[in-house]
């Protein structure tokens, strides 16, 4: 191959300039600098080039130029952001400043798409570019959350647990299991952006549909986040970007929770109920009172709560001053648990469980980054402290991030360089998980408040006493886990090279991946306190994971420019793999309870270990001895194809094709994806340009296949026999403690499993008008997915080993995303800036096995055996589904009249109308009319998928202030309010917490107009009541939330000493600051308990006990030297 | 270096790697699994040992991490039927407060229905001890090394376990789908009832399996032999059970010749103490025909492999911790009085004058004195009741230890507990609820003697029937098996004194007691008292053809004292068996049809 050394075009990826130096007729040197009109600030890396000539060049970092021209010449002057600008030279030798107006339209605006970088007037697939300006004004520790309202089509959901992932849709629901983007991080796929420093981000592009996405074939599906992360540019520039404030969890009774007064009330009540409805059954009649509140006519306060053995004779309940039981000097504990006598001062004011795990916290970020850069080559290095204290005690998110980003040019032609960032994370989250019962929020709910959080000694106190029911302390479960520890390390990144071959011919390679390692450990203490303690012996765990995954891609462009035509062509290779490994084990028993002194070496009784090899991070503190299940490494290998074809700048064309092939197939092992798009500029038409007020106006039109893979397991093909010590491990010898190795089947393989695929149309418009003052991007998208791999339910004749996805599921989405956006100068002086995004969600399942039932259900919660979620064929993922309840049954006539009338509707077969029907329970809708209730009467109450969601980004800027207010809402979807299971239903943990409702507002025998069913101390939970789902628990999940305001004020030049500084801006801001819902919960945003994340798709929107987003607020700072 | 080799190197080494990769696509997208076997890997000795004593493994019902082995609570699977055979048989009240797993609720009351998750996950659990004994027989017809002879024994110990696996479903679900190794359509229909073919299977195993075993968990040839007893007893095919008992039962138990014996070699028979068939350090003994090996601290920090099923069944605010489930009934425990002889009142049990007292309504700190009755002493080694030893754990205390005494009666379950001077051992705490290494019996001899004289019973042989019954009574008699007063209340530990704990006058029938009137009656009240809380009592009502007469009367008596059976009600016809799972129905493509009634 030979080379030209002039007539090169010069390509680079990430800025996409595209300059041709011409033969030099060399006159005179012209120099001169180009400085921005915004804020005076020199333009750097603007390209200054003679109108018809070959000479070209860049201005430095102090936007100064120098450049041969003749007299008569024209410079042509252009660069991203700014308008293209013409000066003659009219025969001066220096132009001085040049002053270039920044674009309003954006749309010479260069986005980097899949593997390739397109002007945004040339994109003919449904791209959503983020304004990471409005984003950033977030303070949020992750760059999933920024996305929450800031791109149409893409929803987030997120909770106030520090360093939860959020979860993100990006149109909807694309299968029943992973539903998590691809994002492509510097060209290098991931599923994992939780630790990318936000401050490091300069672009994010969100490819919606296939005609953007489908380039990445095999992971496209659910959509693909393109990131790109922040060069040097000019002189050395050093920032400082930093926020100091504080978080506030809600405030008041958040679940509503009687005092200890009322709680004895409500005992009195639900057993007088008992004895009411039972006044023809003498010997169902219950005394009243219980351990607690007495024996009494009437409910008394203990002063005292203990629990003992004295004498070998057990002491346990309420007690009053004086008596010998309360006698401190009884007070025994015993470290191991085994005798104790305990005695606590009965809290008769009540312990607001809430907010003794939900405190006030405080947040804080502080960034440093350094960069510059000139045409030899750039760099950029950053270093970022985040440490979020979680409102609920004992959670935090403390990460330390540094990245270095460097590129350099090797002579003309090739141009090298790496992206790469280290993060050193620390994460305990919620012990036990969230909006799970057994967690700390759930127990909250639970612990009745006459307990107090502490006995006489300063042990926890808990539920032991009888009469308490069980609930665990939820302070000593959040409060225990203060000496657990847990690291972990990730390093992800890119090298990559570039070079030039032949005009237009560019070559790349790029090498990327990431390589991550972490460690925690967990130490458990005998909890003596609890009626049913979780632990008798002090408990240790320890684990570590590690692993890595890399991606080499290797691409050709070539850029074709004649005339009207404007091809760019882009071929390549890919490879992928990954492997994680995992380490861990358990020890019981301790010499000493100090934390310090345990290891797994130091315990005292058994020790287990496991390790492991698999597909799956199993990085889950939550749950120490999980055991993942077999695995395997996971690789892919793709070839792919991209052409852009623009005519007269008005006719855009595009076509990719990928095709994939992964480890996890084996006879459909490769996959063919492929995507067609098409613009039409109408506006550059002839019949258009008189209508001026419209600046830009494109019609765009794709089709195209994606692929998913996700949800297929490393394993999925193989049959394979696991020997778990649990399960397949047998005592064959009687030896009472100790197993020999046994086999069981462990995994159904199913060898025909192939790619899923995701039939993609979208139609949309890009319109922009007076001079961009507004723009609107608005698309109409139908997704039809089919061959879902779903893990189906065998029948159980075939055993109990992990079952296989196979391809039987199908779904459709459609849906609309609108994005606004406005700028305008009311005065000189003050500037408006809007941005509306609008994303509907619709998603229908169209098929769930074609052989099989038309539904699966999942999540049974307390409803033992039945379930809460029906995923069925007809209707949107993951709706409630249950009996719908109409009312109350007033008396028993009403229920004879039923049960005669099911009779007569049946033939006599059906005597009872509705299963445990009864005076003051719901009664239930006949959903198919049949004339009687049974399983077949539940119908689907609600989606917990909103119909819509929104956000508006209003901004306004007065000289040096800037006030921005962001509102997000969701609109249409349902919440099962679970909670209420546990506070509204005195039968269901009678002892335990209960609600104002169910004390003030449930059936009584006078108030036949109530909320709540009547509260029966003996009877009270049934299938009329609180053990099938039902309406009772579901709500309007609707909301709008102000997530951020902000007032910030900027100085300009700064000159301290001999210190300069460019620029400091100052601001305040409120985030999350109120909330319109009706919903009755703490929180409407509910998100999935962080253990589920991954499966979250097929059961979502379940309260038992949210981690609320708490109220923030924070003073920040930034600073430009 | 000049700028084109940079080019050069830069663009050769990447293209040329991408052949590399691209050329090696096929090795390269290769990912063997890890941490696992594949089947070729198993088709050999060790492996089909491997497999067998997996089989073995799936008896106790038990998955990973407090799940029962195809999904579902750890109880609903547990292989003691505590809540499908004696909740439901009404040996015992399901216990805690009512509201606590309410679907076992209407099972109590025969008021299940097919959606009850707990059948589902019963059936799943079960049928995967079925797949595991499939795929042991699978995979023999693969293995080209092993010996013919070694084929036999897997094969037979196989067919022994899926016998048991396949007589649990068909006692639970009456008509279920027969899957074998030759099964490759696993939605096969409920048409045909299987009795023949576990027949069949454990007749395979009489005939192949030795007579003792090098484990002591192994089934045996008289093992075999007793089940398939049992299953003759089940089929109403008296002949053929009693000549299956016949060569069991040793002639110091009143069989014809020498008997059988355990694996280990021990001579079937009765051990003197009634509490040995209880009690982890005892276990295996000469009683023992066939049991599920539980463990205790077996390196597993689980209480999986420690009778995980039965790990809410426990006194509640007691030195066990949780749940306070299984209580035994008042009905029950009235069913322990003996009049003056020591026979006990099979009719009338539970009238005022015979009923035993209890402490029904009282607090732990108001008085109570134990009836002063005559008492069959095998109450006290079934029922933990006020003022009386719970091992050396101390006296019951009474209400304190009940979560509600009017959901589920004064009592506490006593078969399941261990002792608190060897829990160190016996006993596992590394769950919220304990586990314990005592295994639970699925056939003891005892069981074998009255399963013999029943089928002497129906074949008149009153004589010989009763000498069976005898047997098992006088041994409970025997002074050994009597509870005595702690030396010291306040330091349980420190042993027992000679006075006994109870009022306990027992006996064995007088000759001649048995006759066509009074011997099955006697022989069905005998299997009450001996086998109470073990999961055998509502399976025996369902075959006598009692359970509806039985349970009616039991909820009518019972629920004047607990809240929790306040809609029993045994329709005859229906609730002998349980529904097929609904789960089950709606997976088999309508091949699966519901038993009657449901």
């Amino acid at each position: 191959m030979s080379f030209k050394t002039n007539g090169l075009i010069r390509l680079c990826f990430f800025v996409c300039l595209l300059f041709s130096s011409l033969h030099l007729f060399a006159q005179k040197k012209i120099t001169g600098r180009v400085i921005s009109s915004a804020d005076k600030q020199p333009v750097v890396g603007a390209t200054v080039q003679v109108r018809n000539g070959k000479a070209a060049v860049q201005t430095g970092g102090d936007g100064a130029f120098t450049i041969d021209a003749g007299d008569n010449s024209t410079l042509v002057i252009s660069s991203i952001g700014f308008d293209k600008l013409e000066i003659p030279v009219a025969g001066r030798v220096s132009l001085g400043d040049i002053t270039m107006s920044t674009t309003n339209t954006q749309l010479n605006d260069v986005v980097v798409t899949g593997y390739a970088v397109q002007r945004k007037k040339d994109l003919t697939g449904a791209v959503a570019i983020v304004d990471l300006a409005d984003a950033r004004k977030q303070p949020v520790p992750d760059v999933v959350n920024m996305l929450q309202g800031q791109a149409s089509g893409v929803s987030v959901v997120s909770s106030g647990q520090p360093g939860q992932a959020p979860l993100i849709r990006i149109r909807g629901f694309n299968s029943f299991g992973n539903n998590t983007p691809l994002y492509v991080v510097d060209g290098v796929p991931t599923q994992n952006v939780n630790d990318l420093n936000p401050n490091d981000i300069a672009s994010m592009q969100i490819l919606k549909d296939a005609g953007a996405s489908s380039i990445y074939g095999a992971r496209a599906s659910n959509g693909v986040i393109i990131i790109t992360t922040k060069r040097g540019t000019g002189k050395v520039k050093v920032s400082y970007d930093g926020y100091y404030g504080t978080q506030v969890p809600q405030g008041g009774n958040a679940f509503n929770i009687l005092n200890p007064t009322e709680g004895g009330q409500l005992l009195y009540k639900a057993q007088q109920n008992n004895n009411t409805l039972q006044a023809g059954n003498p010997s169902n009649q219950i005394p009243l009172g219980n351990p607690i509140y007495g024996t009494g006519s009437t409910p008394v306060l203990p002063d005292w709560l203990v629990n003992g053995n004295y004498n070998g004779v057990a002491v346990t309940g309420g007690f009053k001053d004086g008596d010998p039981a309360a006698d401190p000097a009884r007070y025994f504990a015993d470290p191991t648990g085994a005798n104790y006598y305990q005695i606590a001062r009965a809290n008769k004011g009540g312990t607001d469980w809430y907010h003794e795990i939900f405190k006030k916290a405080p947040i804080q970020q502080h960034n440093i980054s350094v960069g510059g850069g000139n045409d030899q080559g750039n760099y950029l290095f950053s270093l970022n402290y985040f440490n979020q204290q979680g409102t609920l005690i004992n959670t935090y998110l403390k990460r330390y991030t540094i990245r270095a980003n460097t590129a350099y040019k090797i002579g003309s032609r090739i141009r090298v360089g790496e992206n790469i960032a280290y993060s050193s994370i620390e994460n305990p989250q919620a012990n036990n998980g969230i909006l799970v019962e057994g967690s700390a929020i759930g127990f909250a709910m639970r612990e009745n408040p006459i307990i107090p959080v502490y006995d006489i000694q300063g042990n926890f106190a808990g539920s032991s006493p009888k009469g308490l029911n069980n609930p665990r302390n939820p302070v000593s479960i959040q409060k225990t886990t203060a000496n657990d520890r847990g690291i972990a390390g990730r390093l992800f990144g890119n090298v990559y090279g570039e070079v030039d071959l032949l005009k237009g011919l560019s070559f790349r390679t790029s090498f990327g991946g990431e390589s991550y390692s972490g460690w925690n450990h967990f130490y458990h203490t005998p909890d003596f306190y609890d009626a049913e303690p979780q632990y008798t012996s002090p408990s240790y765990t320890e684990q570590s994971y590690n692993g890595y995954n890399w991606t080499w891609t290797n691409t050709a462009t070539y850029n074709w420019v004649k005339g009207d035509h404007n091809l760019k062509v882009v071929g390549g290779m890919e490879a992928y793999k990954f492997i994680n490994h995992n380490l861990g084990g358990t020890t019981l028993g301790s010499f000493s309870n100090d934390p310090n002194a345990v290891n797994l070496s130091t315990g005292t009784g058994t020790t287990t270990n496991y390790s492991n090899s698999n597909g799956i991070i199993n990085f889950n503190p939550n749950s120490p001895n999980y055991q993942a299940p077999v695995g395997a490494g996971e690789s892919l290998v793709s070839y792919f194809a991209r052409a852009d074809y623009v005519f007269k700048e008005k006719y855009l064309l595009g076509a990719t094709f990928r095709r994939d092939g992964s480890s996890k197939f084996i006879t459909n092992r490769w996959g063919n994806f492929y995507a067609v798009s098409a613009g039409w500029r109408i506006s550059q038409e002839d019949f258009m340009r008189d209508l001026t007020w419209i600046t830009d106006l494109k019609i765009r039109g794709s089709y195209g296949i994606m692929g998913n893979q996700f949800n297929a397991l490393g394993t999925n093909s193989y049959t394979l026999y696991g020997s778990n010590k649990q399960t397949a491990y047998y005592d064959i010898n009687g030896t009472g403690n100790s197993l020999i190795y046994g086999l069981a089947q462990s995994q159904i393989g199913n060898p025909d499993a192939k790619w899923e695929q995701d039939g993609n149309t979208n139609v949309g418009f890009d319109l922009t008008i007076l001079q961009g003052k507004l723009s609107v991007s608005a698309d109409w998208y139908n997704k039809s997915i089919k061959d879902l791999l779903y893990q189906l339910t065998l029948p159980g004749t075939q055993g109990a080993a992990i079952v296989p996805a196979y391809n039987v599921s199908k779904m459709k989405n459609t849906g609309i995303d609108v994005m606004v956006n406005g700028q305008t100068n009311i005065t000189r002086d003050l500037k408006f800036t809007g941005t509306l995004t609008f994303t509907t969600i619709n998603n229908k399942i169209t098929q769930v096995n074609a052989n099989g039932t038309p539904y699966f259900d999942v999540d049974s919660r307390r409803f033992n055996g039945s379930f809460i979620v029906r995923n069925q064929v007809g209707h949107p993922v993951s709706a409630f589904y249950g009996y719908k309840v109409i009312g109350f049954w007033n008396s028993q006539a009403e229920i004879d009249a039923a049960n005669q009338a099911a009779a007569k509707a049946s033939q006599g077969r059906v005597t009872t109308y509705q299963a445990d029907a009864g005076v003051g329970r719901f009664r239930y809708a006949d959903g198919n009319h049949q004339g009687w209730i049974n399983d077949s009467s539940k119908s689907f109450l609600g989606n917990p998928s909103p119909k819509f969601t929104y956000g508006f980004n209003l901004g306004l800027n007065y000289k040096n202030f800037d006030f921005t207010v962001f509102f997000y809402g969701v609109y249409g979807n349902d919440i099962w309010n679970n909670v209420k299971w546990w506070t509204d239903f005195y039968a269901s943990f009678p002892g335990a917490a209960s609600s104002k409702t169910a004390l003030y507002n449930s059936w009584t025998f006078d108030n036949h107009n109530a909320k709540a069913p009547i509260q029966d101390a003996v009877n009270g939970s049934n299938a009329s009541t609180n053990t099938v789902p039902n309406s009772y628990f579901v709500e309007k999940g609707s909301y709008l939330r102000a997530k951020n305001i902000t007032l910030g004020y900027t100085f300009n030049n700064v000159h301290a000493g001999k210190a300069s500084i460019s620029r400091i801006r100052a601001y305040l801001q409120a985030a999350n600051l109120f909330t319109v819902t009706k919903y009755s919960g703490v929180d409407p945003e509910i998100s999935v308990n962080a253990m589920n994340a991954q499966n979250g798709a097929t059961d979502f929107g379940v309260d038992e006990g949210s981690y609320a987003n708490p109220r923030q607020y924070l003073l920040g700072l930034q600073i430009q030297f | 270096m000049s700028i084109k080799k940079y080019i050069g190197i830069l663009s050769g080494l990447s293209i040329g790697a991408a052949i590399v990769i691209a050329g090696c696509s096929k090795g390269f997208l290769d990912k063997p699994a890890l941490g696992a076997l594949t089947s070729g890997q198993i088709n050999n000795k060790d492996g089909l040992t491997a497999l067998l004593n997996g089989a073995y493994a799936a008896l106790d019902g038990q998955g990973q991490n407090n799940t029962a082995i195809g999904g579902g609570n750890p109880w609903e699977a547990s292989p003691s039927n505590w809540i499908y055979g004696s909740v439901a048989g009404g040996d015992s009240h399901k216990g805690s407060s009512i509201s606590d797993q309410p679907p076992i609720v209407p099972i109590a009351n025969a008021q299940e229905i097919p959606a009850n998750g707990f059948f589902n996950n019963k059936w799943r659990a079960l049928y995967e001890g079925v797949t595991r004994c499939n795929n042991i027989l699978k995979t023999i017809a693969i293995s080209p090394t092993v010996s013919a002879a070694d084929k036999k024994e897997f094969a037979s110990e196989a067919k022994f376990l899926r016998g048991h696996y396949y007589f649990e479903l068909r006692k639970f679900f009456h008509m279920v789908p027969w899957i074998d190794e030759n099964t490759t359509d696993y939605r096969q229909p409920n048409n045909t009832d299987i009795f023949p073919k576990i027949e069949q299977d454990f007749q395979a195993a009489v005939d192949s399996l030795p007579a003792t075993q090098p484990s002591v968990g192994k089934a045996n040839k008289w093992a075999a032999l007793c089940y398939l007893g049992k299953v003759y007893l089940y089929e109403k095919k008296y002949a053929q059970a009693k000549a299956a008992f016949d060569q069991v039962i040793p002639s110091a138990y009143g069989g014809p010749g020498a008997g059988g014996t355990t694996s280990n070699g021990l001579s079937y028979g009765l051990t003197d103490r009634f509490e040995d068939n209880f009690d982890a350090a005892t276990k295996n003994s000469k009683e023992s025909v066939f049991a599920i090996q539980m463990t205790a601290n077996d390196g597993t920090n689980s209480i999986a492999n420690a009778n995980g099923g039965d790990m809410l069944n426990f006194p509640y605010n007691s030195p066990f911790r949780c749940c306070g489930f299984f209580q035994p009934s008042i009905d029950l425990a009235n069913s322990y009085r003996t009049d003056p002889t020591g026979l006990p009142y099979i009719t009338d049990y539970n009238s005022t004058a015979h009923a035993v007292k209890n402490d029904q309504g009282l607090k732990s700190d108001a008085p109570f004195t134990p009836d002063a009755g005559p008492l069959d002493p095998r109450i006290d080694w079934t029922i933990a009741r006020r003022g009386i030893p719970v091992h050396d754990w101390g006296n019951h205390p009474g209400n304190n230890w009940i979560r509600d005494q009017g959901s589920a009666g004064p009592y506490s379950n006593k078969k399941n507990l261990y002792w608190q001077a060897s829990m160190g051992t016996y006993s596992d705490q590394s769950s919220w609820a304990p586990g314990s290494a005592i295994n639970y019996p699925i056939i003891r001899f005892a069981d074998v003697l009255l399963m013999a004289a029943e089928a002497e019973a129906q074949l008149s042989n009153y004589a010989q029937a009763e000498t069976y019954v005898n047997a098992v009574r006088n041994r409970a008699a025997n002074p050994a098996n009597i509870l005595h007063k702690y030396i010291d209340d306040s330091h349980p530990m420190a042993g027992f004194t000679n006075t006994p704990a109870a009022n306990y006058v027992i006996s064995a029938y007088p000759a001649g007691y048995f006759t066509s009137a009074t011997a099955l009656p006697a022989i069905y009240f005998e299997r009450k008292l001996e086998l109470a809380c073990e999961g055998q009592r509502f399976f025996d009502l369902a075959r006598w053809g009692t359970a509806a007469q039985t349970l009616n009367a039991y909820y009518q008596y019972e629920r004047q004292f607990t809240g929790d059976l306040s809609t029993g009600n045994f329709t005859a016809g229906k609730n002998e068996y349980f529904p097929i799972p609904q789960q089950q129905i709606d997976l088999s493509n309508g091949t699966l049809k519901q038993n009657s009634g449901y």
